[in-house]
């Protein structure tokens, strides 16, 4: 126990290390502190929402229900729906930024509606976000290299080599004890702060593990990097300089090289393409001949193939019948665009396993679900949602049932089924 | 000053001796290569992409059949952002804003499609663009070349024998930041051919493209000042290269990020959604077309009547529902001005704090009068949104005029119990063809420099202070010698 706390006091007298530990530790912690900022300013924003949805709700059934008619309550009412921040995205903000995390839909063709972007100021988006997933993937490894690099060559350079050689018996378990205590102790600055932003997050403890494991091995990864580049026995300058531009290659060049070949390799120009389509689709409905349209309705909603013929003029019922026909006729468009998405994302994953830095970070987002895949999962829901808010006005437009004010209340809510969570 | 060029001519020797100056540079070069030939690929193609759908979506338009004008009003249109020459050498903010807007009556939709929700995580970590390249990269290759200048001559005992030989501080550190100097014209020069390219092929104005060139050899001549400097200060080797790594960091990874987040706490944008229910809220307190005592659509009403001089609305000229839309559209246009207006000045605060960080951070000065220049700031697409919205009001009140016009007030009433008035209420296709098409008026050269100025002004500011402080090292160095 002794040798190990002779290490700890040799090391802590160097001169960059306290300064090098306190600044990994002031890193990370500020890196949580913003983060978990973030994170309680979208849980406020969404907090915030509640009351003036409801205000603006209780406006529209004013005006609705003077002539209670179920076409014009589904026409006018927006339904908020809403994504919160899981437990742990305070670590790695991904794509919240820049994704809607809350969004309205009414019961109209739903594609023109669930691509809609959020408001935010994209020059501010840019650079990326300052979170926790940022300092480990950037600032950890180059504070590693400062403490690393000169492990065995300084003491080369300042000529104690032979001495320790001569003096130590077991030369591997010295050096063992030199790394672990390096690596232990920015670990251990790193990770604390996360500890504690999970703990008042009140985060699973099984993620909270697994990302302190995905930055263990992203820590172990530089350290090996690190010990073998030691073993060519070069001088502590070129250790120094192999090891940033190692760590430059493999942050900054191979995932922008990696960017450019999946973007070049899966081009994803659906999102555009169906959003033309499904405009045409829609409009062209007001053409098509009104049986056509309601026969084809029919297919998808059976139930209501019964009702009584509709008279010339405007109906709501063949309103909402081919707003949703839109949807069904790019839902192949629809499903390549997503598919599109995620074959982008699959290929990120598999460059994670040669590229440390994309991998952990890929892990780090999904742990905190704010990555596609949760993007993707939010809209999945809101798909849901579009669903039961359609067969909840198709009840009472297609059984002529009049919408009064009692009715605003039994409109599906966004979390009843469980999908706000 | 033949002396500095001889310790010029010496020091390049030596890197061309050098296996780390070599291969570094020699990667950089490629990497600039790569990235200015698919930057230029990449730009050429979305904007040949979206040149296609605008056209698409004009003949969309223009073709549609007969119809009742308001019919149209919710056909919309859409609209397409095209992509400045000059994206190809810094696409700024044009992946992470969408390029194509649904307009349309009553609503302000969103840019949609953006790159970087289509992407996956990659576009996070920084796309690889000539200009990325010369930001972020390009420092650190000359970090690595230049950080033994003056450090390692003083390690090596070699600083004194040239001292001995009367060579001047001042021409040891002219000499080596020259030395450097050129390493970093070699790293430039890919760009340089890659705008040349642009100016000759791609109609890049020339006025923006050589300032951008300008403020990139200025940026890299600070930092070849700055590494020389740094590298006279320092005992050893290690300690320069040291300290110049954690400088770079701190200047070109940290607080380009740290800098938004600060701008982002200190004035968070409202959200979309809370947006539109103000817009709404706003609109009803102004008046309520859905109420039919609505005063302030009463006295709309009552103005009407009394300008053509007649006591009903049936027996007005004009279809009174085309007026009554024209009225609404005008109302929720400016309550979207007004908003948009708000926003703006938002983002101009924010982007003004995160710039104010361009006194510590050169990158961040260059990064926006980068932008700036190269017309793909955040005002390159407000002015897009901008363009898109009085697009959008144009072509909304035009349609409503042919409601209030071409349609008579009882055919527009009648339209859904009478076949014959449903059949007159749908004019003539030619109307929407007669509708102007979308033409982008992109930024002019004096708007792009007007708004590189800041920027710019920063980087004169960081090269003067850099020359400063490059004398007081030489003549710190003199002493000690």
């Amino acid at each position: 126990m002794g040798i190990w706390l002779h290490e700890l006091k040799l090391l802590l007298r160097q001169r960059m290390a306290v300064p090098l530990l306190l600044l990994t530790l002031a890193a990370a912690s500020a890196a949580v502190l913003a983060g978990a900022a973030e994170v309680s300013r979208q849980q406020d924003v969404i907090k915030r929402i509640q009351p003036q949805q409801a205000e603006e709700e209780a406006a529209i059934a004013d005006f609705v229900t003077v002539g209670a008619d179920p076409g014009d309550a589904a026409y006018y009412t927006f339904h908020a729906t809403w994504d919160e921040p899981a437990p742990m995205a305070f670590a790695a903000l991904g794509q919240r930024d820049v994704a809607p995390f809350v969004l309205r839909v009414r019961a109209l063709s739903l594609e023109s509606q669930i691509h809609e972007g959020e408001n935010y100021n994209p020059e501010m988006a840019l650079p990326g976000r300052f979170d926790w997933a940022f300092v480990l993937i950037y600032l950890a490894p180059l504070f590693l290299i400062a403490l690393l690099h000169d492990l065995q060559s300084g003491e080369r350079e300042a000529g104690r080599m032979a001495m320790i050689q001569s003096v130590v018996r077991n030369e591997r378990a010295l050096w063992l004890r030199r790394v672990a205590w390096r690596v232990g102790l920015i670990y251990l600055a790193l990770c604390a702060p996360l500890v504690i932003g999970g703990v008042l997050m009140a985060a699973p403890v099984g993620e909270v593990l697994a990302m302190l494991g995905l930055a263990a091995l992203y820590v172990l990864f530089w350290t090996a990097l690190a010990l073998l580049l030691a073993r060519l026995k070069f001088g502590s300058v070129t250790n120094a300089a192999s090891l940033a531009a190692a760590w430059l290659v493999l942050t900054l060049v191979l995932p922008g090289l990696a960017l450019l070949a999946i973007n070049a390799a899966v081009p994803v120009r659906q999102g555009v393409e169906l959003t033309l389509a499904q405009r045409e689709l829609v409009h062209a409905g007001w053409d098509r001949p009104r049986e056509e349209t309601m026969q084809a309705f029919f297919r998808q909603y059976p139930e209501w193939q019964n009702m009584a013929p509709l008279d010339a003029g405007f109906h709501w019922k063949w309103y909402f019948a081919f707003q949703h026909l839109g949807d069904v006729n790019v839902a192949d468009q629809s499903r390549a665009y997503r598919e599109g998405l995620e074959h982008r994302d699959r290929w990120t994953r598999r460059i994670g396993y040669l590229l440390p830095a994309v991998g952990v970070q890929a892990g780090l987002h999904r742990l905190a679900e704010t990555d596609l895949g949760a993007q993707i999962a939010y809209q999945d829901r809101i798909r849901a949602f579009h669903t039961s808010l359609r067969r909840f006005y198709y009840a009472y437009m297609f059984n002529d049932v009049p919408f009064t004010m009692a009715d605003f209340a039994k409109a599906p809510r966004w979390g009843d089924a469980g999908d706000d969570s | 000053m033949s002396m500095a060029r001889r310790i010029a001519r010496n020091d390049l020797t030596q890197m061309r001796r050098s296996r780390v100056a070599q291969v570094s540079l020699l990667i950089l070069l490629a990497l600039s290569v790569v990235a200015a030939l698919t930057s230029i690929a990449h730009r050429n193609a979305s904007d040949e992409l979206r040149a296609r759908f605008q056209a698409q979506a004009n003949a969309e338009f223009g073709g549609q059949p007969a119809r009742h004008p308001h019919r149209m009003v919710h056909y919309g249109h859409f609209v397409f952002r095209p992509l400045p020459a000059l994206a190809a050498f810094d696409p700024g903010v044009d992946s992470f804003t969408g390029n194509t807007i649904f307009l349309e009556g009553h609503r302000q939709n969103s840019a949609n499609f953006g790159d970087v929700r289509q992407s996956s995580l990659l576009a996070r970590f920084g796309q690889l663009t000539p200009a990325f390249v010369l930001q972020v990269l390009a420092p650190l290759v000359l970090v690595f070349i230049g950080f033994g200048a003056i450090a390692r001559e003083r390690e090596q005992g070699t600083l004194r024998v040239l001292a001995a030989h009367g060579v001047s501080a001042r021409a040891m550190l002219g000499g080596k930041a020259a030395a450097l100097g050129l390493v970093a014209a070699i790293m430039l020069a890919p760009a340089a051919l890659a705008m040349a390219w642009l100016m000759a092929a791609g109609g890049a104005p020339v006025l923006p493209a050589v300032v951008l060139l300008v403020a990139y050899a200025a940026y890299l001549g600070l930092w070849v000042l700055g590494i020389v400097i740094a590298s006279s200060l320092f005992a050893n080797a290690r300690s320069s290269l040291v300290a110049l790594l954690g400088l770079w960091t701190l200047t070109t990874i940290l607080l380009p990020r740290i800098a938004p987040d600060i701008a982002l706490a200190a004035s968070p944008l409202p959200t979309r959604l809370e947006s539109d229910i103000a817009i709404q809220r706003d609109l009803r307190a102004t008046g309520d077309s859905h109420n039919p005592d609505d005063p302030y659509f009463a006295e709309f009403k009552a103005g009407v009547l009394k300008q053509y001089g007649v006591d009903n609305i049936a027996d007005l000229p004009v279809n009174y529902s085309g007026l009554l839309a024209m009225e609404g559209e005008a109302l929720t246009s400016s309550m979207f001005d007004r908003y948009a207006t708000r926003q703006n000045a938002q983002q101009r605060q924010q982007g003004n704090t995160a710039l104010a960080f361009g006194l510590l951070s050169p990158a961040i000065a260059l990064r926006s009068l980068s932008m700036a220049a190269a017309g793909t700031d955040l005002e390159g697409h407000r002015r897009f949104l901008a363009q898109a919205e009085a697009y959008r009001f144009d072509i909304v009140q035009r349609l409503n005029r042919l409601q209030a016009e071409a349609l008579t007030y009882s055919d527009d009433r009648n339209r859904n119990n009478d076949p014959e008035a449903a059949r007159r209420v749908r004019i003539d296709p030619s109307n929407w063809h007669d509708v102007p098409e979308f033409a982008y008026r992109g930024a002019t050269t004096t708007e792009k420099l007007r708004a590189a100025a800041p920027g710019m002004v920063l980087v004169i500011g960081w090269l003067l202070a850099m020359l400063a402080g490059f004398r007081v090292a030489a003549h710190r160095l003199g002493r000690a010698l």
